[in-house]
């Protein structure tokens, strides 16, 4: 007789009783009397669960059923021309946000990107000429509404407030509700935020809409906050984080420091407190104690373990290894009376020992609960979220910042990226298989960001990189465009012969090697003063002379006369003497030469009374300064600080840039089908896209529609 | 009160019925709250919450796209088949904790039932006593023996046809009665409730049948070799008084356990 081993013994006994259990569970199922039918609350919510998610589906598809005779009468009642005279069927619009036409170029001819060479081949490759400046909030506004800055009124990322010199966001305005009921030391607020979206013009697929073509957008920049239009669009760069800023990583460390970073982050300490450590993320300010500028707090817990450690956040725990970042983690800022702001952040936690460091990102807006409307309609982003799991919502999700201030290495910074960057994909596929008809359209920002921190590793001599041997470079920026042409395969094999496909960059990419602070060289020729004593300013104009300055410079490209009764100390009359004044920093600024380099610095300076044309043009800058190649706006210019250097080496990761002379810096066309045009441009986007569906062209658009051959080839 | 002759006293607990509450709505709102707690927990340990969440995020998104794409035909035609998948998926997660909690929960409701399915039958009203034979041949043969304080109130009816005798029966008092149902001198008892208040009470009792008797019968079985089948009283069914309405009590748990779970989820967090 054989023997069974301990191992066979255990599990016939398994076997064993999981057959007992199941012919249990067979029989009770079979034969079910009165008594044992319900077999406690477990199956009652699974049965109620199933049953309610059924019968709602049942609901939302008799409805669809029902109406969808009805609701297509009247679509072609109003929108009669529909698809009538389209010579497309669906048009999928890829915006990669800074590829370059010239690297796309280079890798091409290395056999690199075969799928963006078939384009070439077999349909149209061009440089798309971009807008002044070349920035992309104001080119894919450009892209979307077919009109230049003067009617969009988006020139920068930042714009300036003419009262008090200091800046705002362009894109929105956000402030807190109209009503509060004051409540002891409580200001109760009443009513939901006011969002005010301040870019102007229309975009194509609101006109799209309203022809009865469906559109899926996803994440093109400056749609926050969301239109209302027939289709569904995922908001993208200008989303704000949670505490309502363009991005603030949190940097928790227990390294005793009052150095705080330049912009982008905050340090908060950790705290010992026996084998664990205490710390917390800054979050939005607290609601109820409004103007007292008071943060609201989510506090966490670190128990290392070796070379991990268990993170308690929110109730929820994980265990991370050092070098590791979490899965989005929910947390939950409460502010009293059952106030709080909930949002999404990640974890990386960087070291361990000597010291311990965990960088939390920007805490994001919950796609599944937004506090903010980050979509249109609303549950189109918790649709998302349910669908593949919590994403970034932030406008910059990828924290550029953190590298630049080398919180996160190189990796780290790459994988935050190309998370990121997966998520979007799946946004992507997912409109493509939900848009059969009508246009998906959606915008990835890796591309930029990629090439901005990266570019340093391209360039032969850049500051940045001068301590990194040349065979000791990654090819981080080769590699991304390999991914992305990898992405262009995939989408090619999901479109059918009447489908355009479309490939555009809003800009491209040069090298970002010297800076120029602009207000120093304004200072240093006398259009700007500091007042007496002073050498340098502070941030935001601190310690300028305003009854004795000119002109002055704030943001990346723009260039602001003192103007009498625009600014509110102004001193130069508007008509001659402002003309004169442009003309004069016009002749000044044109050519600049870098000393140290002899290289230009500046290549072009352009007026935007020339430039731009609109309702909106006052809000523009006076001048546009186009740098020259390797050349940008210094990091203290564009914040609005005097130094006493002009030129200087840039020495951060952030390497490579587009804010130059919009000449220098076009963006990419690739398309399946042949376009005749030679010089496209960004602006002749929208106006091609609703000549393809058949669409009339509103008279206010500057862009032209191409000749397009729509028969598409390969 | 004395306890009449014949009484079953060990097999029998009586809750008085206390005035101004409704005693069988409280204890199965204890019970409900109890069970809920408990089974949240179960289901919390025995479950892959990871892919529960996962799972009904997937239905959530899909019924959402039902709406989000209502326009579009196939896509909500798409959507309706993964949300009829994930609902399968679904029920193949809840299904394991109903592995682990099944056979508690039967013993307890089968438990409970005893208690909470029935009304003893109240002094004074009317009862039918059931024997059921295994064969034609035995009817004649059986007759009803009751204890003091019991009689029966009309003479016995034979059912051919389904091999039964029945005999309608009153008792004077209240208490727990053993009655015996004789054939060829050999003595079946069966235990008969009667009280105002909450007793324990098993209906029938029953040959052979290991299951039914499991979950029906509060007895021992009847001997193997009995030509008698079952012998089986006729108590009336309980109804439970609850927001205006009478509930079976199964029913009334169902509603309620399933309130108390969710309320425990929620603050546990606990995904179901």
């Amino acid at each position: 007789m054989r023997v069974l081993s301990n191992n066979e013994a255990v599990t016939s006994e398994r076997r064993q009783r999981a057959f007992v259990l199941l012919a249990i569970a067979g029989l009770v199922l079979l034969w079910p009397l009165r008594s044992e039918a319900y077999a406690g609350p477990g199956a009652g919510f699974a049965v109620l669960s199933s049953f309610w998610t059924l019968f709602v589906a049942f609901l939302y598809s008799a409805y669809a059923f029902i109406t969808w005779p009805a609701r297509h009468l009247l679509r072609f009642a109003r929108r009669r021309h529909a698809y009538r005279n389209a010579a497309i069927q669906r048009a999928v619009i890829l915006g990669f946000d800074g590829m370059d036409p010239e690297l796309a170029d280079r890798f091409i001819g290395e056999g690199k990107l075969p799928n963006l060479a078939k384009l070439r081949q077999q349909g149209t490759f061009r440089k798309l000429r971009t807008t002044y400046p070349a920035i992309s909030p104001v080119a894919w506004s450009t892209f979307m509404t077919g009109v230049n800055p003067g009617k969009h009124n988006i020139y920068d990322f930042l714009g300036c407030d003419r009262n008090n010199y200091l800046p705002f966001l362009s894109s929105a305005e956000i402030r807190g509700p109209k009503r509060t009921l004051k409540l002891g030391k409580y200001t109760i607020p009443l009513g939901k935020p006011c969002i005010k979206g301040m870019r102007r013009g229309i975009p194509f697929w609101h006109w799209l809409g309203k022809a009865g073509i469906f559109c899926s957008v996803i994440r093109v920049p400056v749609t926050f906050p969301p239109e209302k239009f027939p289709g569904v669009l995922l908001s993208g760069m200008c989303v704000p984080d949670l505490k309502g800023s363009q991005g603030t990583f949190c940097l928790c460390t227990t390294v005793k420091t009052d150095d705080k970073f330049r912009e982008g982050g905050v340090r908060v300490p950790i705290e010992r407190n026996g084998s664990a450590l205490h710390s917390y993320i800054p979050g939005p300010e607290d609601p109820l104690a409004a103007d007292s500028g008071r943060e609201l707090r989510a506090a966490f817990e670190i128990r290392p373990n070796g070379n991990s450690a268990r993170i308690t956040a929110d109730g929820e725990s994980f265990t991370l290894k050092v070098g590791d970042y979490s899965e989005w983690v929910p947390v939950k800022f409460k502010a009293g009376l059952g106030f709080s702001a909930r949002g999404i952040c990640r974890f990386y936690l960087k070291q361990l020992s000597p010291e311990v460091e965990v960088y939390v990102t920007p805490v994001n807006i919950d796609p599944a609960r937004p506090d903010l409307p980050i979509s249109h309609p609303v549950t189109y982003s918790i649709y998302l979220s349910k669908l593949f799991g919590p994403y970034a919502t932030l406008g910059l999700a990828e924290d550029t910042w953190a590298l630049n201030e080398e919180v996160l290495d190189d990796n780290a910074f790459l994988a935050q990226c190309y998370g990121n960057h997966d998520d979007r994909e799946r946004m992507l596929f997912d409109a493509l298989e939900k848009t059969r008809q009508g246009l998906c359209a959606c915008v990835f920002d890796t591309t930029d960001r990629v090439q901005h921190m990266f570019w340093r590793y391209l360039d032969e001599d850049h500051p940045a990189a001068r301590n990194v041997a040349r065979d000791q470079r990654p090819n981080v920026i080769e590699d991304l465009y390999r991914r992305m042409d990898d992405l262009i395969g995939r989408v090619m094999k999901q479109i059918d012969n009447r489908t355009l496909l479309m490939v555009i960059s809003d800009h491209g990419f040069k090298s970002f090697a010297r800076c120029v602070n602009l207000n120093a060289w304004l200072h240093q020729n006398g259009y700007l003063a500091l007042k007496s004593g002073k050498t340098e300013s502070g941030d935001w104009f601190d310690d300028v002379d305003w009854s004795r300055t000119r002109a002055y410079t704030m943001g990346l490209n723009g260039l602001y006369l003192n103007m009498k009764g625009r600014e509110r100390q102004g001193i130069v009359a508007p008509g001659t003497e402002a003309e004169s004044l442009k003309q004069e920093l016009r002749n000044k600024l044109d050519g600049l030469v870098d000393p140290a380099s002899g290289r230009i610095g500046i290549t072009g300076v352009f007026d935007c009374d020339t430039t731009y044309a609109g309702p909106y043009v006052e809000n523009a800058p006076d001048l546009i300064v186009g740098y020259g190649e390797g050349f940008r706006a210094s990091w203290d210019s564009v914040m609005g600080k005097v130094t006493s250097q002009i030129f200087e080496d840039n020495l951060k990761a952030w390497s490579g840039d587009h804010c130059v002379d919009p000449r220098l810096v076009p963006g990419v066309l690739f398309s399946n089908f042949k376009i005749a045009d030679e010089k496209p441009a960004i602006v002749d986007v929208a106006p091609t896209i609703l000549k393809l569906f058949g669409l009339p062209l509103p008279g206010h658009l500057d862009g032209k529609a191409w000749a397009v051959a729509t028969e598409p080839v390969g | 009160m004395a306890i009449p002759t014949g009484i079953n006293s060990a097999s029998c607990v009586v809750l008085p019925g206390v005035h101004g509450f409704n005693l069988p709505f409280l204890i199965v709102l204890l019970i409900s709250v109890v069970i809920g707690f408990l089974m949240v927990i179960v289901f919390r340990y025995t479950s892959d919450q990871k892919a529960i969440h996962k799972v009904k995020d997937q239905l959530k998104a899909h019924l959402l796209a039902v709406r989000l794409f209502q326009d579009q035909l196939p896509v909500v035609l798409k959507s309706y088949g993964r949300i009829l998948r994930c609902t399968g998926r679904y029920l193949l997660l809840a299904f394991r904790p109903l592995l682990f909690v099944i056979i508690p929960m039967i013993v307890l409701i089968v438990q409970l039932d005893r208690y909470l399915g029935f009304a003893a039958v109240n002094s004074g009203q009317a009862f039918l006593v059931k024997a059921q034979a295994s064969g034609v041949d035995a009817l004649n043969d059986i007759s009803l023996l009751l204890p003091p304080g019991m009689r029966t109130t009309a003479p016995a009816v034979h059912a051919p046809a389904s091999h039964e005798v029945i005999w309608r029966v009153v008792a004077d008092d209240g208490g727990a009665y053993d009655i015996n149902v004789d054939i060829a001198g050999q003595k079946l008892a069966k235990t008969v409730v009667v009280s105002s208040g909450l007793a324990r009470i098993s209906p029938v009792r029953l040959r052979e049948h290991f299951w039914q008797r499991m979950l029906e019968s509060g007895e021992s079985a009847l001997p193997s070799n009995s030509p008698i089948e079952s012998v089986e009283v006729s108590y009336p069914l309980r109804d439970i008084s609850f927001l205006g309405y009478e509930w079976n009590w199964i029913w009334l748990f169902f509603v309620l356990s399933l309130a108390a779970g969710f309320a425990f989820k929620t603050v546990l967090g606990i995904e179901i």
